[in-house]
Protein backbone atom coordinates (compact mmCIF):
# COMPACT_ATOMS: atom_id res chain seq x y z
CA UNK A 1 0.00 0.00 0.00
CA UNK A 2 1.40 3.51 -0.70
CA UNK A 3 0.94 6.08 1.16
CA UNK A 4 -1.82 8.36 0.53
CA UNK A 5 -1.83 11.60 -1.59
CA UNK A 6 -4.12 13.86 0.13
CA UNK A 7 -2.98 17.15 -2.27
CA UNK A 8 -4.22 14.63 -4.95
CA UNK A 9 -6.95 12.92 -3.67
CA UNK A 10 -8.44 16.33 -2.54
CA UNK A 11 -8.08 17.73 -5.96
CA UNK A 12 -9.08 15.07 -7.46
CA UNK A 13 -12.31 14.94 -5.59
CA UNK A 14 -13.21 18.22 -5.86
CA UNK A 15 -13.31 17.31 -9.28
CA UNK A 16 -15.20 14.53 -9.38
CA UNK A 17 -18.20 15.78 -6.52
CA UNK A 18 -21.13 15.50 -9.23
CA UNK A 19 -20.00 12.27 -10.71
CA UNK A 20 -19.88 10.98 -7.21
CA UNK A 21 -23.71 12.30 -6.55
CA UNK A 22 -24.42 11.26 -10.19
CA UNK A 23 -23.38 7.64 -8.99
CA UNK A 24 -21.27 8.31 -12.25
CA UNK A 25 -17.41 7.23 -10.49
CA UNK A 26 -16.54 3.40 -11.01
CA UNK A 27 -16.61 1.49 -7.23
CA UNK A 28 -12.46 1.26 -6.86
CA UNK A 29 -13.16 5.88 -7.85
CA UNK A 30 -16.31 6.01 -5.12
CA UNK A 31 -13.96 3.99 -2.39
CA UNK A 32 -11.33 6.78 -3.33
CA UNK A 33 -13.78 9.67 -2.66
CA UNK A 34 -15.37 8.08 0.36
CA UNK A 35 -12.21 7.44 2.15
CA UNK A 36 -10.92 11.09 1.22
CA UNK A 37 -14.47 12.36 2.54
CA UNK A 38 -14.07 10.55 5.93
CA UNK A 39 -11.01 12.56 6.70
CA UNK A 40 -11.79 15.62 4.62
CA UNK A 41 -14.55 18.04 6.03
CA UNK A 42 -14.30 20.53 2.88
CA UNK A 43 -14.93 17.42 0.86
CA UNK A 44 -17.98 15.87 2.86
CA UNK A 45 -19.36 19.34 2.58
CA UNK A 46 -18.58 19.71 -0.82
CA UNK A 47 -20.66 16.25 -1.58
CA UNK A 48 -23.29 17.97 0.87
CA UNK A 49 -23.34 21.03 -1.51
CA UNK A 50 -23.85 18.81 -4.49
CA UNK A 51 -26.58 17.54 -3.35
CA UNK A 52 -28.67 19.91 -2.25
CA UNK A 53 -27.67 21.95 -5.39
CA UNK A 54 -29.07 18.97 -7.46
CA UNK A 55 -32.17 18.90 -5.26
CA UNK A 56 -32.90 22.89 -5.47
CA UNK A 57 -32.60 23.19 -9.03
CA UNK A 58 -36.11 22.20 -10.08
CA UNK A 59 -37.44 24.87 -7.86
CA UNK A 60 -35.66 27.64 -9.53
CA UNK A 61 -38.31 29.17 -11.37
CA UNK A 62 -41.56 27.54 -10.20
CA UNK A 63 -41.46 23.53 -11.78
CA UNK A 64 -45.44 23.31 -11.15
CA UNK A 65 -48.11 25.20 -11.62
CA UNK A 66 -47.13 27.28 -15.10
CA UNK A 67 -49.46 26.82 -18.08
CA UNK A 68 -48.62 27.50 -21.29
CA UNK A 69 -50.18 30.43 -23.07
CA UNK A 70 -52.82 29.71 -24.82
CA UNK A 71 -50.93 31.41 -27.99
CA UNK A 72 -48.25 29.16 -28.33
CA UNK A 73 -50.13 27.53 -31.53
CA UNK A 74 -51.34 30.99 -33.46
CA UNK A 75 -48.43 30.91 -35.75
CA UNK A 76 -48.92 27.31 -36.39
CA UNK A 77 -52.51 27.73 -37.19
CA UNK A 78 -51.59 30.73 -39.20
CA UNK A 79 -48.76 28.32 -41.61
CA UNK A 80 -52.18 26.10 -41.31
CA UNK A 81 -53.61 26.78 -44.73
CA UNK A 82 -50.87 25.43 -46.43
CA UNK A 83 -50.82 22.25 -43.94
CA UNK A 84 -47.21 21.12 -42.82
CA UNK A 85 -44.72 20.57 -45.96
CA UNK A 86 -45.07 17.44 -48.14
CA UNK A 87 -43.26 14.58 -46.89
CA UNK A 88 -40.37 13.48 -48.89
CA UNK A 89 -40.96 10.78 -51.89
CA UNK A 90 -40.20 7.21 -50.94
CA UNK B 1 -67.88 7.39 -25.41
CA UNK B 2 -65.57 7.95 -28.03
CA UNK B 3 -61.94 6.99 -26.78
CA UNK B 4 -59.06 9.22 -26.62
CA UNK B 5 -56.80 9.12 -29.68
CA UNK B 6 -53.70 7.53 -29.11
CA UNK B 7 -50.92 9.91 -30.14
CA UNK B 8 -50.29 7.36 -32.74
CA UNK B 9 -53.40 8.28 -34.39
CA UNK B 10 -53.18 12.25 -33.38
CA UNK B 11 -49.40 12.00 -35.95
CA UNK B 12 -51.18 10.53 -38.50
CA UNK B 13 -53.54 12.68 -38.81
CA UNK B 14 -51.25 15.81 -38.42
CA UNK B 15 -48.87 14.58 -40.77
CA UNK B 16 -51.70 14.39 -43.28
CA UNK B 17 -52.51 18.35 -42.41
CA UNK B 18 -55.00 18.37 -39.24
CA UNK B 19 -53.87 21.04 -37.03
CA UNK B 20 -56.48 20.25 -34.95
CA UNK B 21 -54.97 16.76 -34.65
CA UNK B 22 -51.24 18.44 -34.22
CA UNK B 23 -52.67 21.07 -31.78
CA UNK B 24 -53.69 18.06 -29.34
CA UNK B 25 -50.71 16.00 -29.81
CA UNK B 26 -48.09 19.01 -28.93
CA UNK B 27 -50.39 20.45 -26.53
CA UNK B 28 -49.75 17.59 -23.99
CA UNK B 29 -46.42 18.94 -24.31
CA UNK B 30 -47.09 22.54 -24.10
CA UNK B 31 -46.57 23.44 -20.19
CA UNK B 32 -43.04 21.74 -19.94
CA UNK B 33 -42.25 22.94 -23.03
CA UNK B 34 -42.96 26.41 -22.00
CA UNK B 35 -41.29 25.58 -19.12
CA UNK B 36 -37.70 24.25 -20.55
CA UNK B 37 -38.26 27.61 -22.66
CA UNK B 38 -38.23 29.75 -19.48
CA UNK B 39 -35.70 27.87 -17.77
CA UNK B 40 -33.23 28.18 -20.95
CA UNK B 41 -33.85 31.98 -21.56
CA UNK B 42 -35.72 33.16 -18.39
CA UNK B 43 -37.61 35.64 -19.64
CA UNK B 44 -41.03 34.87 -20.08
CA UNK B 45 -41.80 37.23 -23.25
CA UNK B 46 -38.74 35.62 -25.01
CA UNK B 47 -40.21 32.21 -24.24
CA UNK B 48 -43.39 32.43 -25.39
CA UNK B 49 -42.20 34.13 -29.03
CA UNK B 50 -39.65 31.15 -28.94
CA UNK B 51 -42.32 28.57 -27.76
CA UNK B 52 -44.66 29.66 -30.99
CA UNK B 53 -41.66 29.56 -33.37
CA UNK B 54 -41.22 25.66 -32.24
CA UNK B 55 -44.83 24.61 -32.57
CA UNK B 56 -44.30 26.62 -36.14
CA UNK B 57 -41.53 24.74 -37.19
CA UNK B 58 -42.91 21.28 -35.41
CA UNK B 59 -46.05 21.89 -37.67
CA UNK B 60 -44.28 22.72 -41.11
CA UNK B 61 -41.67 19.56 -40.16
CA UNK B 62 -43.99 17.26 -39.05
CA UNK B 63 -44.17 14.84 -42.10
CA UNK B 64 -39.97 15.02 -41.78
CA UNK B 65 -40.86 13.44 -38.08
CA UNK B 66 -39.54 9.76 -38.61
CA UNK B 67 -40.86 7.78 -35.25
CA UNK B 68 -36.96 7.04 -34.65
CA UNK B 69 -37.19 8.87 -31.32
CA UNK B 70 -40.31 9.65 -29.15
CA UNK B 71 -42.37 13.11 -30.81
CA UNK B 72 -42.03 14.28 -27.18
CA UNK B 73 -37.87 14.41 -27.73
CA UNK B 74 -38.13 15.13 -31.37
CA UNK B 75 -40.32 18.10 -29.72
CA UNK B 76 -38.25 19.12 -27.31
CA UNK B 77 -35.24 18.93 -29.44
CA UNK B 78 -36.66 21.91 -31.70
CA UNK B 79 -37.21 23.46 -28.45
CA UNK B 80 -33.42 23.17 -27.42
CA UNK B 81 -32.11 24.05 -31.11
CA UNK B 82 -34.74 27.50 -31.07
CA UNK B 83 -33.62 28.49 -27.32
CA UNK B 84 -30.04 28.43 -29.01
CA UNK B 85 -30.55 30.09 -31.86
CA UNK B 86 -32.53 33.00 -29.85
CA UNK B 87 -29.35 32.86 -27.47
CA UNK B 88 -27.26 33.70 -29.92
CA UNK B 89 -29.25 36.15 -31.21
CA UNK B 90 -29.40 38.03 -27.66
CA UNK B 91 -25.20 37.60 -27.49
CA UNK B 92 -25.09 39.85 -30.54
CA UNK B 93 -27.41 42.74 -29.29
CA UNK B 94 -25.48 45.72 -28.46
CA UNK B 95 -25.39 46.12 -25.09
CA UNK B 96 -27.89 48.08 -23.08
CA UNK B 97 -30.71 46.56 -24.78
CA UNK B 98 -30.69 42.78 -23.27
CA UNK B 99 -33.75 41.32 -21.82
CA UNK B 100 -34.02 41.52 -18.70
CA UNK B 101 -34.64 38.15 -16.56
CA UNK B 102 -38.18 38.54 -14.52
CA UNK B 103 -38.78 36.75 -11.74
CA UNK B 104 -40.97 33.74 -11.62
CA UNK B 105 -40.98 33.86 -7.78
CA UNK B 106 -42.37 30.27 -6.20
CA UNK B 107 -44.47 30.95 -3.36
CA UNK B 108 -43.13 30.09 0.12
CA UNK B 109 -44.42 27.59 2.21
CA UNK B 110 -47.00 28.97 4.86
CA UNK B 111 -45.34 25.66 6.72
CA UNK B 112 -41.88 26.80 6.09
CA UNK B 113 -39.98 28.63 9.10
CA UNK B 114 -39.81 32.60 7.94
CA UNK B 115 -35.75 32.77 7.83
CA UNK B 116 -35.49 28.94 6.10
CA UNK B 117 -37.92 30.53 3.41
CA UNK B 118 -35.94 33.68 2.80
CA UNK B 119 -32.69 31.06 2.54
CA UNK B 120 -34.02 29.08 0.43
CA UNK B 121 -35.64 32.19 -1.68
CA UNK B 122 -32.19 33.50 -1.78
CA UNK B 123 -30.72 30.78 -3.14
CA UNK B 124 -33.62 30.11 -6.27
CA UNK B 125 -32.49 33.79 -6.82
CA UNK B 126 -28.38 32.98 -6.61
CA UNK B 127 -28.75 29.64 -8.93
CA UNK B 128 -31.24 31.80 -11.30
CA UNK B 129 -28.97 34.01 -11.73
CA UNK B 130 -25.99 30.95 -11.69
CA UNK B 131 -28.16 29.34 -13.95
CA UNK B 132 -27.49 32.05 -16.91
CA UNK B 133 -24.19 32.57 -16.36
CA UNK B 134 -23.17 29.31 -17.75
CA UNK B 135 -22.54 29.01 -21.63
CA UNK B 136 -25.78 27.49 -23.38
CA UNK B 137 -24.57 24.28 -23.83
CA UNK B 138 -23.77 24.03 -20.24
CA UNK B 139 -27.12 25.95 -18.82
CA UNK B 140 -29.07 22.84 -21.62
CA UNK B 141 -27.49 19.88 -19.65
CA UNK B 142 -27.95 21.19 -16.22
CA UNK B 143 -31.99 22.04 -17.17
CA UNK B 144 -32.54 18.82 -19.07
CA UNK B 145 -31.11 16.73 -16.11
CA UNK B 146 -31.43 18.22 -13.42
CA UNK B 147 -34.42 20.70 -13.46
CA UNK B 148 -36.52 18.53 -16.01
CA UNK B 149 -35.15 15.48 -14.43
CA UNK B 150 -34.92 13.45 -18.30
CA UNK B 151 -32.43 10.65 -18.13
CA UNK B 152 -29.53 10.92 -19.48
CA UNK B 153 -29.86 8.97 -22.38
CA UNK B 154 -32.78 11.18 -23.58
CA UNK B 155 -31.40 14.30 -22.35
CA UNK B 156 -28.31 13.48 -24.54
CA UNK B 157 -30.35 13.17 -27.44
CA UNK B 158 -32.44 16.34 -27.07
CA UNK B 159 -28.71 18.23 -26.72
CA UNK B 160 -27.72 16.28 -29.89
CA UNK B 161 -24.57 14.82 -28.04
CA UNK B 162 -23.22 11.51 -27.28
CA UNK B 163 -24.14 10.66 -23.55
CA UNK B 164 -20.35 10.90 -22.57
CA UNK B 165 -20.41 14.70 -23.99
CA UNK B 166 -23.41 15.28 -22.36
CA UNK B 167 -22.10 13.90 -18.97
CA UNK B 168 -19.35 16.29 -19.08
CA UNK B 169 -21.38 19.49 -19.51
CA UNK B 170 -23.95 18.20 -16.86
CA UNK B 171 -20.74 17.84 -14.62
CA UNK B 172 -19.04 21.21 -15.44
CA UNK B 173 -22.05 22.95 -15.05
CA UNK B 174 -22.22 21.94 -11.87
CA UNK B 175 -18.98 22.60 -10.30
CA UNK B 176 -19.64 26.12 -12.37
CA UNK B 177 -22.55 27.04 -10.53
CA UNK B 178 -20.95 25.35 -7.53
CA UNK B 179 -18.43 27.61 -7.17
CA UNK B 180 -20.60 30.43 -7.94
CA UNK B 181 -23.13 29.84 -4.96
CA UNK B 182 -20.17 28.44 -2.69
CA UNK B 183 -20.82 25.29 -0.56
CA UNK B 184 -21.52 27.01 2.68
CA UNK B 185 -24.82 28.51 0.65
CA UNK B 186 -25.96 25.65 -0.48
CA UNK B 187 -25.36 23.23 2.50
CA UNK B 188 -27.38 26.32 4.56
CA UNK B 189 -30.25 26.25 2.43
CA UNK B 190 -30.44 22.22 1.35
CA UNK B 191 -30.37 21.83 4.71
Amino acid sequence: MGIPDYAGDHQWSQQHLSHYVEGDLRPRARRRLDRHALGCADCGRGIRAMRALVYAVPGVDGHAGVSAPAAIFDRARLAGAGGPAAPPAP
Amino acid sequence: MTPEPTEAELLVRARSGDIAAFEQLSGAYADRLFMLLLRLLGDPDEAMDVAQEVMLRAWLGITRFQGRSSYFTWLYRIAVNEANRALDRRSRRPAGVSIGARELELPASPAQDPSRAAESSELRQALREALMQLPPELRTAIVLRDAEELSTEEAAEIAGVGQAAFKSRLHQARLRIRAAIGDDALVTAGG
